[in-house]
């Protein structure tokens, strides 16, 4: 018995690596050891999976050059843009090789990783880099930033250009340390309400941007008109959130006093109003009570919860990559695809985004520089910011630019929102956020904070002592 | 005669009871082990967003379209299984022979022989096994990192020479089960101790040795932390390391292809671990005579 | 004689301790006395490696370790500890027991003992991630297997029942973490108590057969006195793993829920990778952790010494010196 399970898994086994093994490489090698015949088999039997296979597939080492520059990310994104810069630039791969390491961020193993590598520094020391919003304040303000190259030391005339391509502010105050700028982003994920259309007729009688962003009180920096929509929305028997944690990032982000100041631990006001709001939303019953990336929020945008959901607060990748696949359908008229607009919100923020970093002391600033201005600054049709905004890179996503220039030029229309051009409300979104209150230890405390939040609402502690657990945890944890 | 008889139906119906008690909390049971390997393996077959919807449903809309494209995401993330499927199973069977081994001859030293240092020895295997490892794992990759041995495969093998609960389960099995006598008219036979070890002692562990292995191989093969910081070359990376990849940003994680790749990981496990519970489930004594 | 025998064959000892000795120098000796040394001084930063003693910069030798023992946050997570460990530690050791007795007598004829000892390690194999994803989906809120089977059931007594969340509350967050725990590791218990049962001879249990012994009894006055040794094994490894408790509350609920599920080893990662990088912290917790660990550990080796080996040896020892006096 035993032995015939064990013997079924492993033809499966051998099966599903073979399977596989498909890759051109292997395939190679296994003509040798095979006759011609089985080899033809072979491969007309797989043509179908392995051809878009391997086209998909990148190359973890780009080039062909003399000088490795050694580059460092936690996804493919990055890679895959060198990999397009040396295809639309073969010069450049003739000269350098990109050697790409993919760590991913699981339990910080990337940034302890990185950490590593940089002390330890020597020739296989990382040249480039990459940081996301949860961590790169530690390297381009924090702990590691000793470490981060000035853009203007790698040879980037980065003030001008930066303004001449009017990169959204809050990702250069994000990137700047003493006054210079060691990080740059491409995307900008500046966010805005999406909102359900059909939902907005029936309740407020219009779905039309300009009039939704009056009534919940757009860019007024408060919540007061966003609360009397809530009412009103419950009085119709509709949620205007799927829970209190969609708020979270609204309200963080859009503080204007960091954490931790002078040593000591600061709360500022718009975080704080997130006690009331979280309770308010819990005691009045205006929200599906769901929690961000779990089945009940899922259900909520393919308008399947407890109660119909009116508005999510996002950047554009909230609605390319969860939303649209979670919205229950592929067309108008299914689940709620195209029933969605967009419209500023009340308050400015912002979303997560990707920076890029070179290290001081790489021996090869020049290449770094070259690849690092062609990503972040460069505002051309052949620009990655262009590409990247209009689904060129093989995303299957329109998204948001760091650069204004090169969100002027390009189309966010998108069927999924009824055939709104999405990114006027998005570039307005950008340019209200605000990077100027983050430190390193944002990701622990904003953790602490919504947990107590979170109590708070539940009822476990009163106001006072969710403030007291959170300062608690802070110091406990952090020392402050 | 007939209390007898009346004694006898009651141990018979005592039995049955027993017998049924055994098979549904049995059942049970093994229905909750199977519970996350049918998920994992009906996961396989879903979308991203399929996945995002509902986790438990067992269906598909498009089950075998779904597979195929997980299958895509897999092959076009920097993930290649077979040489994977290899770094996992070279890193995997060297840590576990060399584990088992060396703390079978570790214990043997501590239990047969009495030398002058045995006790403060084997008091500080005990404390090894006390020290807590997370702020020495630091330590490790650190120095790893400072001396340049990353991507060697060996800084993940080598160090399970010294495997201190592994060697305080063999000091423990061989305390109820090695009886000197045999190892004694071996020595009078005119074996050496090194032969004696390896032919006589190793085959008396087997049952210890097949269940430490095993769980030794599971950690080993399973473990993501200390390869995920130690392996950044893509011709070295395990399998889990692998996986780790797809998860990507917040934003794009591949669920159905992380489930795939959970399950084409746990697989290899399945079969080791089928070859290797034969010591486990025979019920036939393959250890010593000591009585 | 015998004894000239056991001084011969001293070198045996040590040379068959050698590999161990030389991979522990070489791969843990450095991390393990850096660790303790930097709980003496204010390492803290990512990417720092100078450190400075705490007397030399004006501070009590032992701040650190008073820091940790005085915090809050630390106490809590020990508690925490106790608590899930226990919780999770009974069931298992219990059910392993019942396992290992059903499935390692002779007498009874289950069919299917060796499909059901297989099957009961496999939870074993799993990574601690898929399974605080699968309970996480179980005790979702306010969508959930166990919410939508509770309202189900609800709905059938005609009452509305408001989804629960689970983890929103101390108690219920212990217990599912206490359970995933159980679940993970009580086949892997059942496996080793198994293997020491393997070990034992069959002509003991045939001689208790005889006897007239019935299984209830075979079970306590054979089966394990003769795995004590492996009990004793079992009892200071889970003690061990217990208190370096991390993965499943880590990834189940890391340090929501006001901290209900977190454990000391998941307060020293935090110290050490929470944003300020206090390893000095961290360090100094993981003394003090391991401080614990072998007060504990040594009185569990106490109470279940073997009595009579302890005397044996005593006596060895003594007739060793008296055959070197004679000498």
């Amino acid at each position: 018995m035993k032995k015939v399970i064990a013997g079924v898994l492993s033809v499966a086994m051998v099966a599903a690596f073979a399977a596989g093994c498909t890759t051109p490489e292997t395939d190679a090698t296994g003509a040798t050891d095979a006759t011609g015949e089985t080899v033809e088999t072979d491969s007309t039997d797989a043509t179908d999976d392995t051809e878009e296979t391997t086209t998909a597939k990148q190359e973890m080492t780009i080039g062909t050059g003399a000088e490795v520059i050694n580059l460092w990310s936690f996804t493919n994104e990055i890679p895959n843009m060198v990999n397009q810069y040396v295809t639309q630039n073969p010069a450049f791969g003739e000269k350098y090789t990109v050697q790409c390491t993919i760590i991913a961020t699981d339990g910080g193993a990337y940034q302890q990783a990185l950490d590593a590598a940089l002390v330890a520094g020597g020739d296989t020391a990382p040249d480039m880099y990459a940081a996301e919003a949860a961590f790169i304040l530690k390297y381009s303000q924090g702990d590691m930033a000793k470490f981060a190259a000035t853009y203007e030391s790698l040879g980037i005339d980065v003030d001008a250009k930066a303004a001449a391509a009017e990169i959204a502010p809050y990702t250069i105050d994000i990137g700047t340390r003493d006054g210079k700028i060691v990080a740059l982003g491409y995307q900008a994920t500046g966010g805005a309400m999406i909102y359900r259309a059909s939902i907005a007729k029936e309740v407020f009688g219009t779905d039309d941007a300009a009039e939704i962003e009056n009534i919940v009180g757009a860019g007024s920096g408060n919540w007061d008109k966003f609360w009397e929509a809530a009412a009103t929305l419950k009085e119709k028997g509709y949620a205007v959130v799927s829970g209190a944690g969609d708020m979270w990032n609204v309200c963080e982000k859009s503080a204007t006093q960091p954490w931790i100041v002078n040593g000591e631990l600061n709360i500022a006001p718009e975080r704080e109003a997130y006690l009331d709001i979280a309770k308010k939303l819990k005691d009045e019953g205006l929200s599906n009570d769901a929690a961000g990336w779990t089945e009940a929020w899922y259900a909520d945008m393919a308008g399947t919860g407890a109660k119909g959901v009116f508005c999510f607060f996002g950047p554009a990748w909230l609605i390319n990559y969860v939303m649209i696949g979670n919205c229950g359908g592929e067309a108008e008229g299914q689940g709620t695809y195209g029933d969605w607009r967009v419209c500023a919100p009340p308050v400015g923020f912002f979303w997560g985004g990707t920076w890029v970093l070179g290290r001081d002391g790489t021996a090869h600033a020049e290449g770094v520089a070259e690849l690092i201005e062609w990503i972040t600054l460069d505002t051309s049709e052949t620009g990655l910011q262009y590409l990247w905004a209009n689904d060129k890179m093989g995303n299957g996503a329109k998204d948001t630019v760091a650069s204004g220039v090169v969100m002027a030029k390009s189309d966010g229309t998108l069927p999924f929102c009824g055939g709104q051009n999405i990114f006027p409300a998005f570039i307005a979104g950008n340019a209200n956020a605000s990077g100027k209150a983050m430190t390193q230890y944002d990701e622990t405390i904003n953790g602490y904070f919504t947990d107590a939040a979170t109590q708070y609402a539940e009822g476990n502690l009163d106001r006072d002592g969710a403030i007291e657990a959170f300062k608690t945890n802070v110091s406990d944890n952090l020392s402050f | 005669m007939s209390d007898n008889t009346i004694k006898a139906s009651s141990i018979k119906r005592n039995d049955i009871i027993l017998k049924v008690v055994i098979y549904i909390v049995s059942i049970i049971f093994s229905i909750m082990t199977l519970f996350p390997f049918v998920m994992m393996f009906a996961n396989a077959f879903k979308s991203t967003y399929e996945v995002q919807q509902s986790t438990l449903t067992l269906w598909s809309a498009h089950p075998f379209q779904n597979l195929a494209k997980n299958w895509q995401v897999i092959n076009s993330k920097d993930f290649h299984p077979f040489v994977g499927f290899l770094n996992s199973f070279i890193v995997a069977t060297c840590s576990t022979v060399l584990n088992v081994y060396f703390s079978c001859l570790t214990a043997y030293a501590i239990q047969a022989y009495e030398w002058k240092f045995r006790d403060a020895f084997n008091g500080m295997i005990m404390a090894i096994m006390m020290i807590p490892g997370t702020v020495t794992m630091i330590g490790f990759y650190q120095a790893v990192y400072k001396l340049g041995l990353v991507n060697k495969l060996s800084m993940l093998i080598l160090p399970s020479i010294a495997a201190p609960m592994v060697v305080f389960f063999m000091r423990q099995y061989l305390q109820a089960s090695l009886s000197m006598e045999i190892v004694q008219s071996a020595r009078i036979d005119g074996a050496g101790e090194f032969r004696i070890f390896n032919q006589i002692v190793i085959p008396l562990m087997k049952p210890a040795i097949a269940t430490q292995a095993i769980f030794a191989y599971v950690g080993s093969w399973n473990n993501l932390f200390m390869p995920l910081i130690l392996l950044t070359d893509k011709n070295k990376k395990t399998l889990p390391v692998m996986i780790s990849l797809l998860n990507g940003d917040i934003y794009r994680t591949e669920y159905g292809a992380i489930y795939l790749g959970l399950f084409v990981t746990v697989l290899p496990l399945i079969v080791v671990y089928a070859f290797l519970s034969k010591y486990i489930v025979e019920g036939v004594a393959l250890g010593g005579v000591k009585s | 004689m015998r004894n000239k025998k056991l001084v011969n064959y001293a070198k045996y000892g040590y040379l068959f301790s050698i590999p161990f000795i030389v991979a522990f120098c070489l791969f843990t000796l450095y991390p393990v006395i850096y660790t303790f040394i930097i709980g003496f001084t204010d390492l803290k930063g990512a990417g720092n490696t100078e450190w400075h003693f705490l007397p030399t910069v004006g501070k009590n030798l032992f701040a650190n370790f008073k820091d940790v023992l005085t915090s809050g946050t630390f106490q809590k997570a020990f508690k925490n500890t106790w608590i899930i460990w226990i919780f999770n530690f009974i069931p298992q050791i219990g059910f392993a027991l019942l396992f290992t007795a059903w499935f390692t007598d002779r007498r009874s004829k289950v069919k299917g003992t060796g499909l059901f000892k297989i099957l009961f390690y496999m939870p074993n194999i799993i990574t601690a991630a898929t399974l605080a994803i699968l309970f996480n989906v179980l005790f979702g809120y306010p969508k959930g297997a166990f919410n939508d089977i509770f309202s189900g059931v609800a709905k059938v007594f005609g009452v509305t029942r408001e989804a629960y969340n689970f983890n929103a509350h101390e108690w219920p967050v212990k217990i599912i973490i206490a359970f995933v725990q159980f679940f993970q590791w009580y086949g892997h218990t059942m496996v080793n108590l198994i293997a020491g049962v393997i070990g034992i001879s069959p002509e003991i249990f045939e001689a208790a057969e005889i006897d007239g012994a019935n299984r209830v009894q075979t079970f306590f006055k054979v089966t394990i006195p003769c795995i004590r040794q492996i009990m004793l094994f079992v009892l200071v490894t889970s003690l061990i793993g217990g208190l370096n408790m991390f993965d499943i509350p880590q990834l189940y609920i890391g340090t929501k829920a006001n901290n209900a599920g977190l454990t000391t080893n998941m307060y020293i990662r935090n110290q050490a990778f929470g944003g300020s990088y206090l390893y000095n912290r961290a360090a100094a917790a993981s003394v003090i952790l391991f401080i614990i660990i072998v007060i504990l550990s040594s009185i569990l080796f106490y109470i279940l010494r073997d009595r009579d080996e302890a005397k044996l040896k005593k006596l060895r020892k003594q007739e060793l010196k008296a055959a070197r006096k004679g000498l």
